[in-house]
């Protein structure tokens, strides 16, 4: 069970040493960054601000080992085979970039993704459709909204690449990947899992789920903004075409030749975030002194609550499973032919809580169904049920006044 | 209609911050869509009604609730009220940069540029004992039927006059003496001095003075600007006027014996029966142009009046 009040302690926002404490439920776009990954980010400006790979001072060497050491606790944390299966982006979209342009699709290739993914999984595709005249398919979903194993079952004969949401940021629904997997690789597809909303709430093992490439942003898991990790399967990535180039891809270069570096250099050109990288594998460290089972256990309590209290609410209609125990942390919901940004603006502004509102960058659903927006409660481990009451209090207030 | 308000009021307080700027911004995309004949889907006026909801809701749910139902018409109302009190702020502006008063002319009322009232202050000729003469409005101060030829005159041919009633003895006065010698001097106007005794004591210096310019016009206007810069104490002292006559020069047994004659008496007599006919309620009034200007006001007033540039 978690000890709410001492993980607040680690985070300067919750413990009240930087004034207001904000009631923080938008976690599903940002988590909040506990002291250690800022004081490990901090260290290596104050200390050592120096390159990776490339300069042979001490300084130089420590960084390049503190790069290193990440990489191994991201390969540890996903059970990867190996830590040169991790590849440092930006984000979740930079990873699926990656991989849409490095794949090698050509005309008439069929890419299958779900009808609830992230504009980060989407218009990659789409532009290449544009571009080189690939096929996107949309796997149809159940009813309420949930993965529909033999929709996708009927579709997969043919396809190239299954690029599919883990777990949805739009109503916390988690897809079943490794039946999907497994339907896949009968029909030698690949696969690749947007992770960025399961990796912070749940054990992902690459290993176990078998799957080909996964993507996820720290930012969404206590490290900084602008880290991210693409992992392959290293036989996979040794095929996939460069992305970018530059600095630190190639082994040497000749005014007309050059030799590319082999797995993970082969894919992070330039000059990397060191900082941001060495945060990430503090984060990693913070989320791992934790069971995920009792961070499910402490988001299912606090989500059951809101579901249970925004369900005695006739007007309000929760996007996704009725269930809580299915929406991971979050709570997505919806007043017919009401702005919701209203909602979230309100709540700031009466109690400094913070939800999102919009169509949190999945807008092909939301034009699909015809709803105009939503208001997002999305929960982490630092959330406490005071908060979750706080917010059920004053929505209730503003529920009054339509 | 809440947009058009917001882009007015965020357009205001963007000239002195940069996050009113911005929403500002947002107000006139709001706006532009709107008179372009298009949705505003900015958002931007549901942010708006979210944040004074949520400021109302604090306190009370109910009119929380009544806002909320009724925003436009609150908005139009409020928009229909802000248009109103620009107009009026505007006209203000416009007051007191021409009157020195935001009310009009020679109006007494709180204004917010002049909050002491500085540009309207008077010294009264409510005492009867001293003047006998009754606080008349403004509205009736005028120089019609008035006779002003036994006062003295520069007369330089201009089609612009100024009549400057005042006091030795009244600080406002004194304030505004040295603006109506810079107008004249810059305008090149026609000038007419009056002297009024305003104060209990300033009387024998209507005498002295009617009697310096009789029989030193050449000398009179230096003595009288010595008259309303020298220190009020030592002037209003009738034990120093000869002082102040030898240092002129002039013949202090004659200005004397002229001050003290029975013509003399009844000349400045008739003069302030002159004077009072004008209705004036207070020293210093200015007449430039026949236009009352009472109390010291700024100079660009003056100014102004002379420019022409006062519409109404």
């Amino acid at each position: 069970m978690l000890d709410t009040d001492k993980i607040r302690a680690d985070f300067n926002i919750l413990n009240g040493k930087s004034g207001i404490v904000p009631v923080y439920l938008d976690s599903a776009c940002m988590s909040l960054k506990p002291n250690q990954v800022i004081e490990a980010m901090n260290d290596y400006y104050f200390n050592y601000p120096a390159c990776a790979g490339r300069s042979s001072h001490k300084m130089g060497d420590k960084v390049t080992k503190k790069v290193k050491e990440t990489r191994a606790l991201v390969a540890k944390f996903i059970n990867a085979n190996n830590e040169n299966e991790v590849i440092f982006t930006r984000n979740t979209t930079e990873g699926i970039n990656l991989l849409a342009n490095s794949f090698g699709l050509e005309k008439g290739d069929v890419i299958l993704i779900s009808d609830k993914e992230h504009n980060s999984n989407l218009i990659p595709w789409l532009l290449l459709r544009d571009k080189i005249g690939i096929v996107v398919k949309i796997i149809p979903a159940n009813e309420d909204g949930s993965f529909n194993l033999d929709n996708f079952s009927q579709l997969i004969d043919g396809v190239k690449l299954v690029s599919i949401v883990h777990t949805s940021n739009l109503d916390g629904a988690t897809n079943p990947a490794k039946e999907i997997i497994e339907i896949a690789h009968k029909n030698n597809t690949l696969v690749f899992l947007d992770a960025a909303q399961s990796i912070p709430h749940q054990k992902i093992d690459v290993q176990d789920l078998d799957v080909d490439f996964l993507a996820f942003s720290g930012h969404k898991m206590f490290g900084p903004t602008g880290t991210g990790v693409f992992y392959g399967k290293y036989k996979l990535l040794e095929k996939l075409e460069p992305f970018m180039v530059g600095g630190d891809t190639v082994e040497f270069s000749t005014y007309d030749s050059y030799k590319i570096l082999p797995v993970p250099e082969k894919f992070e050109a330039g000059l990397q975030d060191y900082a941001g990288i060495i945060g990430l594998g503090e984060a990693v460290k913070y989320l791992s002194q934790f069971d995920f089972n009792d961070i499910a256990e402490h988001e299912l309590k606090l989500n059951t609550y809101i579901t249970e209290e925004l369900q005695k609410i006739p007007q309000i209609k929760i996007i996704g499973p009725k269930e809580a125990k299915e929406r991971s942390g979050i709570i997505n919901f919806y007043i017919d032919e009401t702005d919701m940004h209203k909602f979230a603006i309100m709540l700031d502004e009466m109690a400094n809580i913070s939800i999102r509102s919009g169509q949190h960058c999945v807008h092909s659903w939301f034009n699909s169904k015809k709803i105009y927006n939503s208001a997002r409660v999305s929960l982490y481990l630092y959330n406490s049920m005071e908060e979750a009451e706080a917010f059920i209090t004053n929505l209730n207030k503003i529920i009054k006044i339509l | 209609m809440p947009c058009i308000i917001a882009l007015i009021i965020f357009s205001i307080l963007g000239i002195f911050s940069a996050s009113h700027r911005a929403l500002a911004k947002e107000a006139f995309s709001c706006v532009f869509r709107r008179i372009t004949l298009r949705p505003c889907d900015t958002g931007f006026a549901d942010k708006i009604k979210g944040k004074i909801l949520a400021k109302i809701i604090t306190r009370s749910t109910f009119l929380a609730k009544m806002v909320n139902k009724h925003y436009e018409i609150l908005s139009w109302i409020f928009f229909i009220l802000m248009l109103g009190s620009t107009v009026w702020v505007m006209q203000g502006v416009y007051n007191f940069y021409v009157f020195g008063s935001c009310n009009g002319l020679n109006a007494s009322g709180f204004c917010a540029f002049d909050p002491s009232g500085e540009n309207n202050k008077v010294t009264v000729l409510g005492d009867s004992s001293t003047c006998g003469v009754t606080q008349k409005t403004e509205e009736n101060v005028t120089l019609n039927n008035v006779d002003l030829s036994g006062f003295p005159t520069q007369s330089i041919g201009s089609k612009d006059t100024v009549v400057f009633i005042g006091c030795y003895a009244c600080d406002y006065s004194r304030k505004a003496y040295p603006d109506i010698q810079e107008l004249i001097k810059n305008k090149q106007t026609n000038y007419v001095f009056a002297h009024y005794p305003a104060k209990t004591g300033a009387e024998f210096l209507a005498n002295i003075g009617y009697c310096v310019y009789k029989d030193y016009p050449d000398k009179y206007w230096d003595f009288n600007s010595y008259l309303f810069s020298a220190d009020k104490d030592f002037v209003l002292n009738k034990l120093n006027t000869d002082k102040i006559l030898t240092s002129f020069n002039l013949d202090v047994k004659k200005v004397n014996e002229c001050a003290n004659s029975l013509d003399t008496k009844t000349t400045v007599e008739n003069q302030i029966k002159q004077l009072n006919k004008t209705n004036i309620y207070g020293t210093p009034t200015i007449f430039i142009n026949g236009k009352a200007f009472v109390g010291p006001k700024p100079y660009r007033v003056y100014k102004s009046a002379i420019n022409k540039f006062i519409f109404f």
